[in-house]
């Protein structure tokens, strides 16, 4: 059995993944997917003078780095402690349920992410629908307070 | 999508900018002379009279069709590259617009504008400044919604935010609650305007005054009155427009500096800290609005032909196609569900002033400012 | 690792590049109109700016106008706001040659009725070089 972890910023369904990894046996594959999608989100704005729009998108940017790494730091060490064996993927787009979605149509049999989905600007958007519609294997949200 | 280079990059624009010049030819050719005289509850014209859907809105509406129907919610890569050049027609008719202007003509409005655009823009910073601390916003977060509710909307809050260390996900909630606030007055506002007489000059200061997100100013104008002319709502609107443009670099310089000195400079990043208002301001000022002013030299000077000539009538007609183009593309960058997932206290502290502003601009303007155009 | 985030702009890197290039595109709008409407244009109609009435027609077919000649007088109603008021009064316009040129065709006479941007008063063909 192979399960997909699609990582968000609150890092909810991490401990829910690891339990049924390792439960099953299953191999366990974490997804980390970088949000490239703000040049369109502010791009309607022609106001913006000189480098202020290059600057925010750079500014972003790191702010996806550095939650990329932090993301993936934590996940690390709760498998680690836990003892499940896991690979780990990054992508990046402009939509990040889309690349989730492709990324679980690669013979995953269970995909757990948490649901709202906080990962860059999926703040504005609404993964779990988008992934309840078009995901091709079985989907366990992870359900929690904001 | 891979990098493209050279002509790739250029060829990719196409597809894009195809849509959005024949969008726009069909609605100036079929569309708007249909609606003209369609009769809708017994009146002929009713949708362009009482609704002010003149192609300027069509146009908008169009790209939010766009987006949100056939494109499902995304721009489709083939078109993306093409979309992103609405900036670039939008500035150009924005530098265009100067030829509206004289010297003389812009410095008899320009001092009222900047009178009125000042009070409102320090008025509102400090209200969101209080207000967001009463609602408990973090401190980088109240100097966005001050910039954004401040001066120009977008544009503003996305020039403060890296100098404050804004979280983007916040900033993504302000800058939805901005344009879904602006799209709502841009709809809003010609009928408003109509309905209580306002004049051209009037409405040109109330929508320049009052519009949070600067990028509604010109569709707003335009909605009410969609001739490009010395003496029209947008003439009029521009000048506020300008006015509020330049002043972004020194709002955004003021809110930095005042994120700064919080506490421990907690939310200030290590750039900001000896931040120069010469730096701030080469790094935000936006360069086209010199065209705008090398326009209105040209037109002092005479050289775009005279007033009511057939010269100067071409070069609108040109400016109208060319703001058109960019409406369309403007339009699908609006992404309706997106919009309506804003939320928090951003939400909350954009609704109230942006309200707030709007509805003051609105009885200033008609106790203070006067009907008779001037100029 | 680091490219893979960045977002792009247009062909362009910076919105300093953007305006730039959208003053270069004005520039070039701007001449290519006045080019063509100095040299290009075979023939200039004169259509009035406001519905009116002709009240008075100063020039006949095949006449040579210079610069600043009155071409016609039109009467219209005048609405300004005065004192916050509307008001509506008739008022009357001159309207001067902007060029120098020769009138082809007069297609009014006193007393027709105007059509804003419509009707076509005269159809001239102006000095080369000169902007209509």
């Amino acid at each position: 059995m192979k399960i997909l972890l699609a990582l968000d910023d609150t890092a909810r369904a991490v401990d829910e993944a690891l339990r049924l990894a390792s439960e099953k046996g299953a191999s366990l594959t974490a997804l980390f997917v970088l949000d490239t999608g703000w040049s369109v989100y502010i791009g309607s704005d022609f106001l913006l003078g000189s480098t202020a729009r290059s600057k925010f998108l750079e500014y972003t940017r790191d702010d996806e780095l550095s939650q990329e790494q932090a993301s993936l730091a934590a996940f690390r060490r709760q498998a680690e402690a836990a003892g499940v064996a896991f690979d780990i993927k990054t992508a990046s787009g402009g939509r990040i349920a889309k690349e989730i979605i492709m990324e679980a149509a690669q013979g995953y049999d269970l995909l757990v992410m948490a649901a709202p989905f906080r990962r860059g600007l999926e703040v504005m958007r609404d993964a779990p629908s988008a992934i309840l519609k078009a995901a091709t294997c079985d989907v366990l949200f992870v359900r929690g307070g904001e | 999508m891979e990098e493209r280079k050279g002509m790739a990059h250029i060829l990719a624009i196409i597809p894009g900018l195809a849509v959005m010049i024949g969008t726009l030819y069909l609605l100036r050719t079929f569309v708007e002379p249909w609606m003209k005289e369609a009769v809708v509850f017994g009146q002929k014209g009713w949708l362009v009279q009482v609704l002010s859907l003149n192609y300027i809105l069509l146009s908008i509406i169009a790209g939010i069709i766009y987006r949100n129907v056939f494109f499902g919610g995304k721009i489709p890569d083939w078109a993306e590259a093409g979309f992103r050049t609405t900036r670039l027609f939008i500035k150009s008719g924005v530098i265009m617009l100067g030829s509206l202007y004289t010297l003389q003509k812009l410095a008899k409005v320009g001092s009222i504008a900047i009178l009125l655009i000042s009070s409102f823009v320090f008025g509102t910073v400090f209200f969101v400044l209080w207000y967001g601390k009463r609602v408990g916003m973090d401190r980088s977060m109240i100097g966005v919604m001050g910039a954004s509710c401040g001066v120009c909307g977008v544009s503003a809050a996305v020039a403060t935010s890296p100098g404050v260390n804004a979280k983007p996900s916040e900033v993504a909630l302000a800058i939805a609650t901005i344009l879904g606030f602006g799209i709502m007055t841009m709809f809003i506002s010609p009928f408003i305007g109509k309905a209580l007489a306002l004049s051209d000059y009037q409405f040109g200061a109330w929508v320049g005054t009052g519009i949070l997100n600067s990028g509604q100013v010109l569709a707003t104008c335009l909605a009410f009155n969609p001739t490009f002319a010395p003496g029209t709502a947008v003439a009029y609107g521009e000048i506020w427009n300008v006015v509020r443009v330049i002043s972004i670099p020194f709002v955004v310089f003021i809110i930095t500096t005042w994120a700064c000195k919080a506490e421990a400079a907690e939310s200030c990043s290590t750039a900001g800290a000896q931040m120069k208002l010469s730096k701030v301001f080469m790094d935000r000022f936006p360069i086209f609005v010199l065209g705008f002013f090398g326009m209105t030299a040209m037109s002092s000077l005479g050289w775009l032909g005279a007033e009511g000539s057939n010269t100067l009538h071409l070069l609108r007609d040109v400016m109208s196609w060319i703001f058109g183009i960019g409406l369309v593309g403007q339009g699908a960058y609006i992404d309706i569900r997106e919009l309506k997932r804003a939320g928090g206290k951003p939400l909350r502290v954009g609704l109230v002033a942006g309200t707030l502003k709007y509805v003051v601009a609105l009885v200033v303007i008609m106790l203070f400012v006067s009907k008779d155009a001037s100029f | 690792m680091s490219e893979k985030a960045k977002g792009k702009m247009t062909v362009f890197k910076t919105d300093r590049h953007e305006d730039a290039a959208a003053m270069v595109f004005v520039s070039l709008v701007v001449a290519a109109v006045l080019v063509y409407m100095a040299y290009v244009v075979p023939t200039v109609t004169i259509k009035p700016n406001q519905d009116g009435k002709v009240v008075a027609i100063k020039v006949q077919q095949d006449q040579e106008i210079k610069k600043g000649d009155l071409i016609y007088t039109f009467e219209y109603k005048d609405k300004k706001f005065v004192n916050g008021e509307l008001q509506e009064k008739l008022a009357t316009k001159d309207v001067l040659a902007s060029t120098n040129g020769k009138v082809l065709t007069v297609g009014v006479k006193e007393g027709d009725m105007l059509k804003k941007g419509k009707t076509s008063i005269i159809v001239m063909d102006h000095e080369k070089g000169t902007l209509p």
